[in-house]
């Protein structure tokens, strides 16, 4: 029982940090391969904040998060600023993914390498479960205000965002430090289920699980990438394999999905009962084209 | 004292010269039509007008402001919108979105209003959706205000990004090929529509088509382009019996015979 | 040190610019960064190690096996992975996910088959160093250097002398008039990925003598992407000149200030270049057409 509630809780915290990537890769556009940066940062800020300086867990997330948004800023500036293609944009967040993990492992505050053990045990699941809702829920209803809108449109078509009076520096940044401070948040949920943290543990294989999640769960839904999260930490669970046989179905899936379906398990749709119930009935209008968003 | 002129503008790409010296202007409440052979300068000359490249020289000046320099946001919110050649929706926005889209810098709700989505989210999404539902009636796409925009036929993809570009709440409007890809019958629909929308918002109209009946039909005044210069300017009964045009678009054989 | 540190510099530099070669050759016609490339270069490095140790063939025979083999392997990924994207047209974005995930399977299958053992390659360069103004020089560096340097000089030739060459630089400026000129467009990049690949195999077996070989080796080229991203993507002299630089760069970094910044400082330098420099050095600059 212990160990279904512990991946049970594993998965929500990790929802967390997709559905807050899935804001930045699957509406706006961008691929990133370092946000388990942002999530490490968010680990060892509040980690050392309730380890070292007793401050309070709530309070600790969240000073995880503001920090994963302020570092997220040192990488955006320069980068968004500059417009840069979509690869090019990927290689500097896998630079920069790795720059972090060598601060983490030379500073004396994160005790290098050797990583940061007796931390509290605050994330119980349904800690972990009200965050989790917490963050979908926050996430729906960013996407469907104007700060979501204008990131689609710029995700679309960049050129004809700017000329419907788009900033696209703006709108990216924005994607991105939110991402980052979900990031961050799931960090510091992380740190205090696990209660031991390693820079270790923060590698582009983490940013590759993340983002794996949000392709094959769909460029554009929260539901899907939420469901993909999931069934990624679960399947091999349950299967009992092999990390890395993890790693080589991931790749699989990446290379599947995206010869196959590209819009991912869900597409440009949100998981509902309406929109289950529609499948059932093979609803006329979807072969007339399709509805939109 | 012309809305919009531009003065000498050259660009070139790498050594190689787009649009060289181009001189013209456009008046308050005119529609002037841009023609030329294909490839000679047209929309590069509307991508310097909107930002989207830097003149390499020469400036452009709206309503006496010099844009020359001017980012393609805030040239937006001066005043000037555009379509473009190759349609570019948001593809997978819904038709009524994608106007809501541009609604939005309407919109005075903060981020933690969206993020909690309290009432004045609401408020003014409905507020927006409603202003979205004008515009569309307007081109007549109010019964496709819920399909995806790439699932639309062509004809009104280009009367959506039309609309789109009303949204903005223009003086300018610039045109690329609006009836490029239609029938005739289509194109007398659209020679109409231009001339509502032009009449209901006071909008000043430049066009770029090759369609020379929709030409003649809007545009008084005509800038005939070739290899990126201005080859001549004038009404449109100068241009029809110019010489020069007739050579440009058909070659010299044709105008010698 | 100094002359030592100039020749390891430019010896790495030489092994960035074989990687960076394939990189830039895929990019030029393709317009998407390759990022399985890497695990190509890897696989090559096994082949050729275990060619050289199962089988005791000779060292020459080892590269050839390499190469033929890495060159083979680009061309399944191009045509299972790839293909189906590139007739789609779909977004460049989608063909580096794939790529992405191309690399990250065959790494991992890698691992989860070999293991995660560390081979080095039997001795094959003379240990002993030459002396050189005082200076010792490891004859495998010196190798390394003048072999990248002649089989690049060798493609340079390729793609200007001979009528496939042609066809291919063609492609590379505009691929819509090329195929309408008749150029068959799929056995144009199957052409290109061979030829990515020959180049990574080659690279992979300089790269497994110098660092031996293991399953994430293809870490290192990510190096190779920097490399091609300083000299302008997509640009032969480009990977060239951007490896040597990167190589130098590194070297010294490493040997004057510290080794654990010498990664951070080299993908700081991407960031640096891609901001201030989007074309690299010998790149095209390419506006987005509207």
């Amino acid at each position: 029982m212990d160990y279904i509630y512990g991946v049970m809780a594993v998965i929500c915290i990790e929802i967390v940090a997709t559905v807050g990537l899935s804001v930045f890769t699957g509406f706006t556009g961008l691929f990133s391969l370092g946000h388990a940066a942002f999530m490490a940062i968010g680990a060892y800020t509040s980690a050392i904040l309730t380890y070292f300086y007793h401050v309070p867990f709530v309070l600790a997330l969240l000073l995880g998060m503001v920090m994963a948004g302020l570092v997220s800023l040192i990488l955006g500036f320069p980068t968004l600023r500059a417009k840069l293609r979509g690869d090019y944009f990927a290689i500097a967040t896998l630079g920069f993914g790795e720059a972090v993990r060598v601060i983490l492992e030379n500073l004396s505050i994160t005790q290098g390498a050797r990583g940061l053990p007796g931390i509290k045990h605050f994330t119980t699941l349904p800690v972990a479960f009200i965050f989790a809702v917490l963050v979908v829920w926050l996430t729906k209803n960013f996407i469907w205000s104007k700060f979501g809108r204008n990131a689609i449109a710029v995700r679309e078509d960049s050129v004809a965002a700017e000329m419907a009076g788009i900033d696209l520096f703006k709108v990216r940044m924005l994607s991105l430090v939110y991402s980052a401070m979900c990031g961050g948040l799931a960090g510091g949920l992380f740190a205090h289920y696990l209660n031991f943290i390693q820079p270790v543990m923060f590698t582009s294989i983490l940013s590759t699980q993340l983002t794996s999640a949000v392709v094959a769960g769909g460029m554009g839904s929260i539901t899907g990438p939420v469901l993909a999260i999931a069934l990624f930490i679960a399947v091999p669970e349950v299967l009992r394999v092999a990390n890395m046989w993890r790693l080589v179905a991931y790749g699989l899936i990446l290379v599947l999905i995206m010869v196959f379906r590209p819009s991912g398990i869900m597409g440009y749709h949100e998981l509902s009962f309406e929109w289950i119930s529609k499948i059932f009935k093979k609803n006329t209008r979807n072969k007339a084209g399709g509805k939109g968003i | 004292m012309p809305l919009l002129e531009l003065k000498n503008v050259t660009k070139t790409f790498g050594g190689i010269v787009a649009v060289k010296d181009v001189s013209y202007y456009i008046k308050q409440d005119e529609i002037i039509g841009l023609i030329g052979p294909n490839g000679a300068g047209k929309t590069t000359i509307f991508n310097l007008i909107t930002g989207v490249y830097k003149a390499t020289e020469g400036n452009i000046t709206f309503q006496d402001r010099d844009i020359t320099d001017a980012n393609p946001v805030s040239i937006v919110k001066n005043g000037i919108a555009r379509t473009f050649q190759n349609i570019r929706l948001f593809n997978k926005l819904s038709v009524i979105e994608n106007i809501r889209t541009v609604l939005y810098r309407e919109a005075d709700y903060n981020l933690g209003n969206a993020l909690i989505r309290s009432s004045k989210v609401t408020r003014i999404e409905k507020k927006l959706y409603d202003k979205s539902l004008e515009y569309l009636e307007v081109v007549g796409l109010i019964d496709y205000i819920n399909n995806r925009a790439d699932s639309l036929p062509y004809g009104l993809q280009r009367k959506l990004e039309i609309a789109r570009a009303l949204a903005l709440d223009p003086k300018l409007l610039l045109l690329d090929e609006p009836a490029a890809g239609m029938n005739p019958d289509e194109c007398i629909d659209l020679v109409e529509l231009i001339m509502k929308i032009k009449r209901t918002y006071n909008l000043t109209i430049m066009l770029i088509e090759h369609h020379m009946d929709v030409v003649m039909e809007l545009c008084p005044r005509i800038v005939v382009i070739n290899f990126g210069q201005v080859l001549m300017e004038g009404s449109k009964l100068d241009v029809q019996n110019d010489p020069r045009v007739l050579r440009a678009y058909l070659g010299e054989e044709y105008a010698n015979a | 040190m100094f002359l030592q540190t100039l020749v390891t510099g430019l010896s790495i530099g030489g092994i960035y610019a074989l990687m960076a070669v394939g990189y830039s050759l895929v990019f030029s016609i393709l317009n998407f960064s390759n990022f399985a490339h890497g695990t190509i270069i890897m696989l090559g490095a096994y082949i050729g190690y275990f060619i050289i140790s199962s089988f005791n063939l000779s060292f020459p025979l080892s590269l050839i096996g390499a190469v033929l083999g890495a060159a083979l392997l680009a061309l399944l990924n191009v045509e299972l992975a790839y293909s189906p994207l590139i007739n789609r047209r779909s977004p460049s974005l989608y063909l580096m996910i794939t790529a992405m995930g191309v690399s990250i399977f065959l790494e991992n299958m890698v691992y989860v088959t070999l293991g995660s053992h560390f081979y080095a390659f039997p001795e094959i360069f003379k240990q002993s160093n030459l002396k050189f103004f005082g200076s010792d020089i490891s004859p495998l560096d010196l190798s390394a250097l003048v072999f990248s340097l002649v089989s690049i000089y060798a493609l340079h030739l390729f793609l200007i002398k001979t009528k496939l060459g042609t066809a291919i630089r063609a492609a590379s400026y505009d691929m819509t008039t090329a195929s309408l000129n008749g150029v068959n467009m799929t056995r144009l990049i199957g052409i290109v990925f061979l030829l990515a690949g020959a180049f990574g195999g080659l690279a992979g077996v300089f790269l497994g003598i110098k660092y031996m070989v293991y399953p994430t080796m293809g870490w290192i080229t990510n190096k190779a992407y920097i490399a091609a991203v300083i000299g302008g993507l997509g640009s032969l002299p480009g990977a060239v000149i951007g490896g040597l630089i990167l190589g130098l760069l590194e070297t010294f970094v490493s040997v004057y200030i510290s080794s654990t910044i010498r990664d951070v400082f080299s993908f700081s330098m991407v960031i640096i270049f891609l901001v201030i420099l989007p074309a690299g050095l010998m790149g095209r600059h390419l506006e987005e057409k509207v």
